[in-house]
C-alpha cells in the first residue's frame, strides 16, 4: 500500500512564514474594517449537517462538497460557504434579536475543485452579512464597504454591480419550462451569444426575447443604463433598472479615483442564492473575482425565518497571492536580539529576555551550549545583538 | 501604451485559420509566420500577443487569466468545461461530434448496457445521460475506430469531418451529437477590465467573418 505521509491532499497546501504574514495582514485589514463599521464576528462550525446545504434550491451541487458521517451515521459536510450557516443561526438562535443584524466572519471554506487545475479546495473567506434591512441604504453600505475593502489592498481594482432580478423578471415572461430557463441562464452567464441567439430565436421574436439576447452585452460604464432602458419591455423591469442606476451613481461618487465602478446586467450565476443586487470585485492580475456577494432575500426563509439580507465575501488567499506576486510583501518579522545563558544562569537569561520583550523587542533565547555556535547562528539569521548572561543581574 | 492583449491559439489548423482572419483584419502576422520554436509572438500593430498552445491548454490559460482570450474548438470546450465567456462562433474548423457504429448494427436494441469508446468521455457521458441511458465509457487515446472493429465497444463518439475514415473501416454515423466550430473565448475578468480593447477586436472580427 502506498503511504501519503509526506504530502498534503490535492487542492491544499502548507503556508509558511511570509505567506502567512500576507494572509494574516489581509485578514486583519478586513476584520478591522468590518469592526469599524459596527459588524460583530461569528464563528460557525467547520462541520455542518449536509441538510443545511441541501435546501430545496440546491445551491451547492453535491459533487462539490467534502462529505463525511458523524458517529450516528448522519451525513456531514465540511462547510463550503459561510452565508448558509449564518442564515441557519439567524433563523434559530438569533430569531428574536434586534434587526438589522450586522455580522462578519473570517473562516475557511472547503469545496472540491477539479483536479490538476491549479485551484484550491480550501480557502479563507472574510465577509459581512447585513441582515434584516431592505432599504437602499443597506445596499449602499455593503457596496461602499466592499469598495473600501478593495481599496485597502493597494492595487488597481474594479467593482461591478448587477441585478439578477432583471433576468428573473424577463425569463418569467417566457412560456417555457424550467429546463429551458436554466439553459438561457447558462448561456447568458457564459456570454455565449451565438447559442443564446439560436435558442431565443426558436422561441419566437418579441420584446422579451430581444431584451434577453442583449442582456449579456449590457456591461460596462454608465452608458449601459441608456442602452438597457430602450429595450426593457415594461415598467416593473425599468424600475429595477432605475434603482440600480441610482446605486451606481452613488457608488461612483464614493469610489473616487482609486478604482472603477462598472455594471453588468448579465451576472446570473447558478450557484447563487442572490435575488437582486449582485456585487463582484476584480483586481488586475487575478483571473477570477476576488470579492463576490449580493442580496439574498429568500435564503433565510428557507430556514423558516423570512427576512431580507445582503453581504459579500473576499477570497483572502487570492488577494494574498496577488500581493505576493506584485512584490508588496511586508518585511518578515526580524529578531532583534538573542540571549545566551552561561551554565547556571538560565533563569536570569530567561528573565533578561522577558524584560527586553516587554520593551517591545523580538528576542530569542539561545538553544546551544557554546557561545561560538550562538554567534554563527545569529550571523546566519541576521540577528544584530547577542547578549551573554553570566551574572545574576538582569541586563 | 497598455500591456498587449494576450490571445492563445490552438496550434495547427485553427491557428492557421485564425492567422488568416487576423491578416484579413490587416494585422501584421510576420512574427507568427517566422516563429521558429518561439511560443509567444507579438502582433505589434494590434497591441496583441499570440500564444500557441494545445487545445486543452488554451482553456486552462484563459481560465486562469494568464491569457485574456483564446481560440479553441467547441469540441474541447464541451469536453473540458470551465469558467470563461464564449463570445463568438468563428465559423471555421467546422465538423461535428457523432455516434458511429459498425454498419447495419442496431445500437439501440436489447437491454444490455452498451459500451462506448471515445476520446471525449465527458461529451459521451452527457449525451447518454440526457437520453437517460446507462453506458460504459472507455477512454481511447488513438484511433477510436478500432474499438468497435476489435469488439471492445458497441459504438464510438468521435469528431467526424467527412466520414471517410469511418466508411473505409466499415463504420457509419447513426446519430449526430453536436456541431463543432472554432470559438473565441475570453477570461471573465479580462473582458471586464479591458472591455474597450476586446470590444474593438470582436467588432472587427465579426465584421470580417
Amino acid at each position: 500500500m502506498k503511504n501519503y505521509d509526506l504530502i498534503t491532499p490535492e487542492g491544499t497546501k502548507d503556508y509558511l512564514f511570509g505567506e502567512c504574514i500576507v494572509i494574516r495582514d489581509v485578514e486583519n485589514t478586513l476584520v478591522e474594517l468590518f469592526r469599524s463599521c459596527g459588524y460583530s464576528e461569528m464563528l460557525t462550525p467547520g462541520l455542518e449537517f449536509y441538510d443545511v446545504f441541501n435546501l430545496n434550491s440546491r445551491y451547492f451541487p453535491q459533487e462539490n462538497l467534502y462529505k463525511l458521517t458523524d458517529s450516528k451515521g448522519r451525513l456531514l459536510v465540511m462547510r463550503p460557504d459561510s452565508t448558509m450557516p449564518i442564515a441557519r443561526v439567524v433563523a434559530t438562535r438569533l430569531r428574536d434579536a434586534m434587526l438589522p443584524l450586522k455580522l462578519f466572519y473570517n473562516q475557511t471554506v472547503y469545496r472540491t475543485e477539479p483536479a490538476l487545475k491549479g485551484r484550491s479546495d480550501e480557502i479563507v473567506q472574510t465577509g459581512i452579512e447585513l441582515i434584516g434591512s431592505q432599504i437602499k441604504m443597506a445596499d449602499l453600505e455593503v457596496i461602499s464597504t466592499a469598495v473600501t475593502a478593495l481599496k485597502s489592498f493597494g492595487m488597481e481594482f474594479s467593482l461591478e454591480i448587477g441585478n439578477i432580478g432583471i433576468f428573473k423578471e424577463l425569463v418569467e415572461r417566457l412560456e417555457v419550462n424550467e429546463k429551458v430557463k436554466e439553459e438561457i441562464r447558462r448561456l447568458i452567464e457564459t456570454k455565449n451569444f451565438p447559442a443564446l441567439n439560436d435558442l431565443l430565436d426558436s422561441l419566437g421574436s418579441n420584446n422579451v426575447t430581444y431584451a434577453l439576447k442583449k442582456l449579456p452585452a449590457l456591461f460596462g460604464g454608465e452608458e449601459v443604463f441608456e442602452k438597457a432602458e430602450e429595450i426593457m419591455p415594461d415598467e416593473n423591469i425599468k424600475q429595477l433598472l432605475d434603482e440600480l442606476k441610482e446605486v451606481y451613481n452613488d457608488v461612483s461618487e464614493l469610489c473616487g479615483e482609486d478604482g472603477v465602478i462598472t455594471v453588468d446586467l448579465g451576472l446570473v450565476n447558478k450557484t447563487d442564492y442572490y435575488t437582486g443586487l449582485i456585487i463582484k470585485g476584480y483586481l488586475q492580475g487575478h483571473g477570477e473575482e476576488v470579492l463576490s456577494g449580493g442580496r439574498y432575500d429568500k435564503l433565510i426563509s428557507e430556514f423558516g425565518y423570512d427576512i431580507p439580507a445582503v453581504g459579500f465575501a473576499v477570497n483572502v488567499n487570492a488577494v494574498a497571492k496577488l500581493i505576493e506576486k506584485n512584490g508588496i510583501i511586508p518585511s518578515m518579522h526580524r529578531v532583534d536580539a538573542i540571549v545566551y545563558a552561561e551554565k547556571g544562569f538560565e533563569v536570569s537569561a530567561i528573565k533578561t529576555a522577558q524584560s527586553l520583550r516587554e520593551q517591545g523587542m523580538i528576542v530569542e533565547t539561545a538553544l546551544f551550549d557554546d557561545i561560538e555556535t550562538v554567534r554563527n547562528y545569529a550571523k546566519e539569521k541576521k540577528i544584530p545583538k547577542v547578549i551573554v548572561v553570566n551574572s545574576e543581574e538582569a541586563e | 501604451m497598455n500591456k498587449p492583449i494576450r490571445i492563445a491559439l490552438t496550434k495547427g489548423r485553427l491557428e492557421k485559420d485564425t492567422v488568416g482572419l487576423f491578416e484579413k483584419l490587416g494585422f501584421d502576422c510576420t512574427a507568427i509566420h517566422e516563429k521558429g520554436r518561439k511560443l509567444i509572438l507579438p502582433v505589434p500593430d494590434a497591441n496583441m500577443e499570440v500564444v500557441l498552445a494545445k487545445a486543452n491548454d488554451v482553456i486552462t490559460y484563459v481560465e486562469h487569466g494568464v491569457c485574456d482570450m483564446g481560440v479553441v474548438g467547441k469540441d474541447t470546450i464541451m469536453e473540458m468545461n470551465g469558467k470563461f465567456f464564449e463570445l463568438v462562433d468563428l465559423g471555421f474548423g467546422r465538423c461535428k461530434f457523432a455516434l458511429a457504429t459498425k454498419k447495419d448494427y442496431d445500437f439501440y436494441s436489447g437491454y444490455g448496457v452498451k459500451t462506448i469508446a471515445t476520446k471525449y468521455p465527458n461529451v459521451s457521458r452527457n449525451f447518454f445521460e440526457k437520453k437517460g441511458m446507462d453506458t460504459e465509457i472507455i477512454k481511447i487515446e488513438g484511433s477510436v475506430e478500432l474499438a468497435p472493429l476489435l469488439e471492445l465497444a458497441d459504438g464510438i463518439v468521435d469528431i467526424v469531418e467527412t466520414g471517410t475514415t469511418l466508411k473505409e473501416n466499415g463504420l457509419e454515423v447513426i446519430e449526430d451529437v453536436a456541431p463543432i466550430s472554432a470559438r473565441l473565448i475570453a477570461n471573465t475578468v479580462s473582458l471586464k477590465l479591458r472591455k474597450n480593447e476586446i470590444d474593438r477586436l470582436i467588432t472587427l472580427i465579426e465584421e470580417n467573418l
